[in-house]
C-alpha cells in the first residue's frame, strides 16, 4: 500500500527507534573499528594516526596468525563436517521413524543451553582426574591412554572441535523444515520406478534442499568464526596459544588496553567472515553453472 | 542363473541392504541422542554426589543423594540474585526489542516506500556480522552514555543487537496477513496507529511470541557482552555467575555441578514449553539471513 501523508508521519515515528538502535549498535561500531584500527590508542592518552601499522603488528604476531588458522579450521569443520552430519540426520528423521519427535527434541537441547554451561560441562568431561572420558578409558582397561586432553599440545584443538561438532540440532531443524516442503509425489513416483531410499535421498531430496544447505553452511562457518566462550573457558587459548581464536585474541588485546591492534583484529575478523560467506556462495554458484 | 533364482537373489539382496540400512539408521539415531543426553545425565547425577565419591568413581551413583550441594551452590554464589538480574535484563530487553521491531516490521510489511530494500539488505548483513568483533565500540558507546555496569546498559545493548532478527521474524508473519482486513479498517476510519494496535498487532501474535521467546533465550544465554560491560556483583547475570563458580568452588566440584544444573534447568523447561516458537524463531531467522 502506498503511504498517505498522514501515514508518513506515523511511519517516521514508528521506524525511528529501531533504526536509531541499528545505526548506534551496528553501523557506527563497524565504522568505528575501521577508523580506530588506523590509530595507536590505549584508551587514555590522545590517539595518534599510524596508518596500517596495527595490521602489520598483529600480522607479525604468531598468536594472531595461529588464531586465524584456528578460526578457518573451525569454519571448515563446521561447514564440511557438522552440516553434512546434520543433513544426514535430517534425511533420516524426515522419514519419520519411530520416536522422531523425541530425537528432534533431544538433538536441539544444546541450542538452548548456554555456551558457558556447555563449556563447563565439557571441562568436567575432559578433566584428567575425575572426568568421564578418562573414567571410561580406565573402565575398559585402556587407562594408559588417559591424558589431560585440553592441556596437551596435540589434543587440545581436536578436543575442542570434536565435542561441538556432534551438536547438529540447529542445522538439522533448518534442513528438516525445508525437506517438509518437498512434494510426496516425487518419492512415490521414484518408489514405483524401483529407486531405493538412499537413491531417493540422493537424487530427489538433496537437490531440492540445496538452498537451505547453503544457508546452514554459511551460518556454520560464521559460528565457527565467532568461537569465544568455549575456548575462553576450556583452554583460554592454551596450551602455548595452540587453541587461540580471533575473538579470544581480540579480547586479550582489549584487556591489555591495546585498542589499535584490537580493532585491527576486529576488522580482520569481519573481512574473513565476508570472504568465507562469499566463498561458500561462489562454490554453490559454480556447481549451479556446471549443471546447466 | 534361472529367472526365478535371479529374482530371489535380487529381493534378498534388497532386503539385506534395507535391513543393514535400518540398523545403521538406528545406530546413528541413538548415538546422537546419547551424545547429547549422557553428559547431561552424568552432570545431574554427579551433582548429588560427594566430592570423594566423584573422585573415586565418576560412574557410580551417589550413596546418599546430597541435596546439600544445591543449598551450597545457592548460598555461596548469590545465584538467586543473578537469576533475578537475568530475568530483569532479559525481560525488559525483550519488551523493548519486540516493541521497536514490530513497529518497524509494520511499516516494512504494510507500505511500499523508498529505502525499504536498503533496510532489508543492511539488516541481513547485520545478522551475519560477527558481533564479538564489535566489543571495543560497544564498550566505548555504553561507557560514554554512562551505562557501564548498569542493568540499563545491557538492556539497551541486547535490545539493539536483536533488532534485525526480530524484525525479520515479525515481518515474516505480518506479510502473511491479508490486505483486505486492513483496507476495510481504513475505510471505517481507522488511522495508522489504530490499524497497528487494533488489527495488525493482535493478528501477528504468533510472530511476536516467537520473536520474544527467541530474544529472551538469547539474553539468558549471553555471556560475552555481560562479561565486558559489568563489573559488580549487583548487575551480574547468571552466565557470569556460573563462570565465576570456577574460582569460588575451586575444590568443591559437586557444588559447581549443582550450580550448572540450576542454570540449565530453566533453559530446558522453557524450551519444552516454547519448543515451537524457539525452533521456528531460529529457522525463520536463518532462512531470511
Amino acid at each position: 500500500m502506498k503511504p498517505t501523508k498522514k501515514d508518513r508521519l506515523g511511519m517516521a515515528l514508528f521506524m525511528t527507534p529501531a533504526l536509531v538502535l541499528f545505526v548506534l549498535f551496528f553501523l557506527i561500531p563497524v565504522g568505528y573499528v575501521l577508523v580506530v584500527s588506523l590509530f595507536q590508542w590505549n584508551g587514555m592518552s590522545a590517539a595518534t594516526f599510524v596508518g596500517v601499522k596495527n595490521y602489520f603488528t598483529i600480522w607479525k604476531d604468531p598468536v594472531f596468525r595461529r588464531s586465524v588458522i584456528n578460526n578457518i579450521i573451525w569454519a571448515l569443520v563446521a561447514a564440511c563436517v557438522q552440516v553434512p552430519l546434520s543433513v544426514l540426520m535430517a534425511l533420516i528423521l524426515n522419514r519419520k521413524p519411530r520416536g522422531w519427535k523425541f530425537f528432534r527434541t533431544v538433538y536441539f537441547f544444546p541450542q538452548v543451553i548456554s555456551g558457558i554451561a556447555l563449556a563447563m560441562l565439557w571441562s568436567a568431561m575432559y578433566n584428567s582426574e575425575y572426568g568421564l572420558i578418562n573414567g571410561f578409558l580406565h573402565l575398559i582397561g585402556k587407562g594408559e591412554l588417559a591424558i589431560n586432553w585440553l592441556g596437551t599440545l596435540n589434543t587440545a584443538l581436536p578436543a575442542l572441535l570434536i565435542y561441538w561438532v556432534f551438536y547438529i540440532g540447529y542445522y538439522m531443524v533448518i534442513v528438516m523444515s525445508d525437506l517438509s516442503g518437498v512434494d510426496r509425489d516425487f518419492y512415490e513416483a521414484a518408489e514405483i520406478d524401483g529407486a531405493s531410499r538412499i537413491q531417493q535421498a540422493w537424487f530427489i531430496s538433496l537437490p531440492m534442499i540445496k538452498s537451505s544447505v547453503l544457508t546452514c553452511m554459511t551460518l556454520a562457518a560464521v559460528m565457527g568464526l565467532r568461537q569465544f566462550e568455549q575456548v575462553y573457558l576450556l583452554t583460554n587459548g592454551g596450551p602455548a596459544n595452540r587453541t587461540s581464536t580471533m575473538v579470544l585474541y581480540l579480547y586479550k588485546q582489549i584487556q591489555n588496553t591495546r585498542y589499535g591492534p584490537a580493532n585491527a583484529a576486529s576488522v580482520m575478523l569481519i573481512c574473513v567472515g565476508v570472504v568465507v560467506i562469499l566463498g561458500i556462495r561462489a562454490l554453490f554458484e559454480i556447481e549451479r553453472k556446471r549443471r546447466k | 542363473m534361472t529367472k526365478r533364482n535371479r529374482e530371489t537373489y535380487l529381493t534378498t539382496g534388497a532386503a539385506l541392504r534395507a535391513g543393514l540400512g535400518g540398523v545403521l539408521k538406528w545406530i546413528l539415531l541413538i548415538y546422537f541422542a546419547m551424545y547429547t543426553l549422557f553428559p547431561l545425565i552424568w552432570l545431574f547425577i554427579s551433582s548429588f554426589k560427594t566430592n570423594t565419591e566423584l573422585f573415586a568413581d565418576p560412574f557410580s551413583l551417589p550413596a546418599v543423594w546430597q541435596i546439600g550441594n544445591y543449598i551450597n551452590a545457592l548460598k555461596v554464589s548469590g545465584l538467586i540474585k543473578m537469576m533475578g538480574n537475568s530475568i530483569l535484563i532479559g525481560g525488559l530487553s525483550t519488551v523493548l526489542n519486540v516493541l521497536c521491531a514490530s513497529m518497524l516490521a509494520y511499516c516494512l510489511s504494510r507500505f511500499r516506500f523508498k529505502g525499504r530494500e536498503t533496510i532489508f539488505t543492511f539488516f541481513a548483513a547485520g545478522i551475519l556480522v560477527p558481533l564479538n568483533a564489535l566489543m571495543v565500540p560497544y564498550f566505548v558507546i555504553i561507557s560514554k552514555i554512562g551505562l557501564y555496569d548498569t542493568h540499563a546498559g545491557l538492556i539497551l545493548l541486547y535490545s539493539a543487537i536483536g533488532i534485525p532478527m526480530s524484525t525479520f521474524i515479525i515481518r515474516g508473519l505480518m506479510d502473511s496477513l491479508s490486505r483486505e482486513i486492513e483496507e476495510a479498517a481504513d475505510i471505517d476510519g481507522c488511522g495508522f496507529f489504530g490499524r497497528y494496535f487494533r488489527i495488525i498487532l493482535p493478528l501477528s501474535r504468533n510472530g511476536l511470541v516467537t520473536a520474544a521467546t527467541f530474544q529472551f533465550l538469547t539474553c539468558w544465554n549471553e555471556f560475552v557482552f555481560a562479561n565486558l560491560l559489568t563489573s559488580s556483583q549487583n548487575v551480574r547475570t547468571i552466565q557470569l555467575g556460573i563462570r565465576y563458580f570456577t574460582n569460588q568452588f575451586s575444590t568443591d566440584f559437586v557444588s559447581m555441578y549443582a550450580a550448572i544444573v540450576i542454570s540449565i534447568v530453566p533453559s530446558i523447561v522453557g524450551y519444552m514449553i516454547f519448543q515451537k516458537q524457539i525452533v521456528s524463531g531460529l529457522t525463520s531467522g536463518a532462512v531470511k539471513g
